[in-house]
């Protein structure tokens, strides 16, 4: 009977794995077949006129996740750095409990925050016709992010064991020069995992980013113009997937971006992976 | 760069960080809670007209099915894969285990919807309904639930393990008598953290579980609900309408409410120590 369950589980586990990545693939390939690689990059995505060209969302996705860990990573490790070694007990689990609430928000509120308070903040600071765009799609995501980047740096920095810290004292280091020379590079492969997994969680959000990137299927002109509204491959996902008939070569195009950001993500999570400790894993 | 001037930049770089979980909370309570009473939670959903329904218990129904369901699939086969794990893989198993487990754990919730659109709604017919959210979610929250499993499992001391074995005791008595006493805080723990990440999680139950209005209470696992979440999507939206949007802050409030209880009450639990 237990034998039959943890088989049956295990058995469960693989199917499920098999039939998500299989249907995405059987889903999309009618698409790659037609227009193959090569639409990669083409900028045009127009489902009605035919056109299915990738790159728009491709460089709104790159763009938002972009912005969002150049924010984060600083702010983040520098908020893991101070509660660890600068705040005392009480402080640090007060900045724990913090990060835990942030990380607890769902992202259709955040969605909303940014719909109704970041938008307009854009709007009326920088002069634009509408705050809908990559720069406010890649600030909400910066505090999305930032709960797993502080999170995991802060559980790397604590398991630094005190006599690595005494040794560095001792050897008379200050306290910028321990920073960079010992706990920085010693916590260093629990901050990448962290930056890989905040990437991963960029890349794939949806709701928030689609309520604020304004969901126009343009590239940027020029490539760096981040203050016109945008698409990313997620919220392309999110606005057309209820408007197309399913078994067409519209459908089998937003397949075509699931498994495209799929593939992306699941090498960025192994990669964070590879080294990381199990521990810490589960809790993010 | 002399030490107080490291440590002024560091605080400053660190300050937002700091602030933002106080200010976000407080903004939210702060737009919602005026808009929030209790006509407004458990009052009378009929009537109303299209986008200014003000009662809101037919969404929170909604999302606690959802993500009641989805607990009640998943825990099953997450707890049944940590046993696999523990007691029957082999070695090359175990890390096929977990690597598949990772590899879940890095997909993006929408694929999850774009999979279970066309497994589920299309190819088993089950169309835009309950069942179909709830093994969504399930298989999103799977991953997060086994390896925490795995986890409270790898924690129990070896040593236990091996004195009941000595003493002849079989697998499930193993499981029954030394594992889950010493281990179900972390195993209730990680059900919490699941059942919080259900409640939050919208963009896969957009397009495959949840109407705007309609429903205050599902006929059957196969008819649409409303659910919370996207009941915030929605209402976001009607910029024209500002009572819509005075809702769509109050039901932030619930999900906030709903999700924190879910998630202060799995931290409390893992304070607690076994012996």
């Amino acid at each position: 009977m237990l034998n039959l369950w943890m088989r049956a589980s295990a058995w469960i586990c693989l199917a499920v794995v098999i039939l998500l990545l299989g249907f995405l693939v059987q889903q999309s390939w009618p698409y790659w077949q037609q227009y193959g690689f090569s639409t990669l990059f083409s900028g045009d995505w127009y489902p009605y006129e035919k056109l299915f060209g990738l790159t728009a969302a491709i460089i709104g996705s790159f763009w938002a996740a972009l912005i969002a860990l150049s924010i984060a990573i600083p702010t983040g490790l520098a908020a893991a750095v101070m509660s660890t070694e600068i705040l005392s007990g009480s402080w640090r689990s007060l900045s724990r409990t913090g990060m835990e609430l942030l990380a607890g928000i769902p992202s259709v509120v955040y969605g909303l925050l940014g719909l109704w308070v970041l938008l307009p903040l854009l709007q009326s600071s920088l002069g634009l016709l509408t705050g809908h765009n990559l720069l406010a799609a890649g600030l909400l995501l910066s505090v999305m992010v930032l709960p797993t980047i502080m999170v995991m740096a802060q559980d790397a920095l604590s398991e630094i064991s005190s006599e690595q810290r005494d040794a560095a004292a001792s050897l008379g280091m200050g306290w910028s020069e321990r920073l960079w020379r010992v706990l920085l590079p010693q916590a260093w492969p629990g901050i990448r995992s962290g930056i890989l997994l905040a990437l991963g969680r960029a890349l794939g959000e949806t709701m928030a980013v689609m309520l604020v990137v304004g969901s126009m299927d343009r590239i940027p002109e020029p490539f760096y113009n981040l203050l016109a509204p945008a698409q990313t491959l997620t919220s392309r996902i999110g606005r057309e997937i209820g408007e197309s008939a399913f078994g067409s070569m519209h459908f089998a195009a937003l397949m075509a971006c699931g498994l495209l950001l799929a593939t992306v993500t699941i090498t960025i999570s192994l990669l964070a992976h590879l080294r990381a400790d199990n521990t810490s894993v589960a809790r993010t | 760069m002399n030490e107080r001037h490291a440590k002024t930049l560091t605080m400053m770089l660190a300050l937002p960080a700091l602030l933002l979980p106080a200010v976000c909370l407080l903004y939210i309570l702060f737009k919602g809670i005026p808009a929030l009473d209790w006509a407004m939670l458990f009052g009378s959903a009929q009537g109303a007209s299209f986008g200014s329904v003000t009662a809101l218990w037919p969404q929170i129904t909604g999302s606690l099915l959802l993500m009641l369901g989805a607990c009640v699939l998943a825990a099953p086969v997450a707890f049944g894969g940590a046993l696999f794990y523990a007691l029957a893989a082999s070695h090359r198993q175990q890390k096929v285990l977990l690597g598949m487990m990772h590899l879940l754990v890095g997909i993006p919730p929408i694929v999850y919807g774009l999979c279970g659109l066309i497994v589920l709604v299309h190819l088993l017919h089950w169309g835009i309904s309950l069942l179909t959210g709830m093994v969504i979610l399930a298989v999103i929250i799977l991953p997060m639930l086994l390896l925490n499993s795995v986890n409270a499992i790898n924690r129990i001391a070896v040593g236990r393990t091996e004195a009941a074995h000595a003493l002849g005791l079989s697998n499930g008595e193993i499981i029954r008598r030394v594992w889950l006493p010493a281990a179900w805080p972390a195993l209730l723990t990680g059900l919490l953290l699941g059942m919080a990440r259900a409640l939050s999680e919208t963009a896969p139950v957009l397009f495959t579980a949840t109407v705007f209005s309609g429903v205050a209470w599902p006929d059957s696992v196969f008819s649409p609900v409303t659910s919370l979440q996207t009941h915030i999507f929605y209402l976001a939206q009607e910029g024209a309408n500002a009572q819509a949007v005075d809702i769509a802050w109050a039901s932030a409030v619930v999900l906030v409410l709903l999700v924190t209880v879910l998630s202060f009450s799995a931290s409390a639990l893992r304070k607690i120590r076994v012996h």
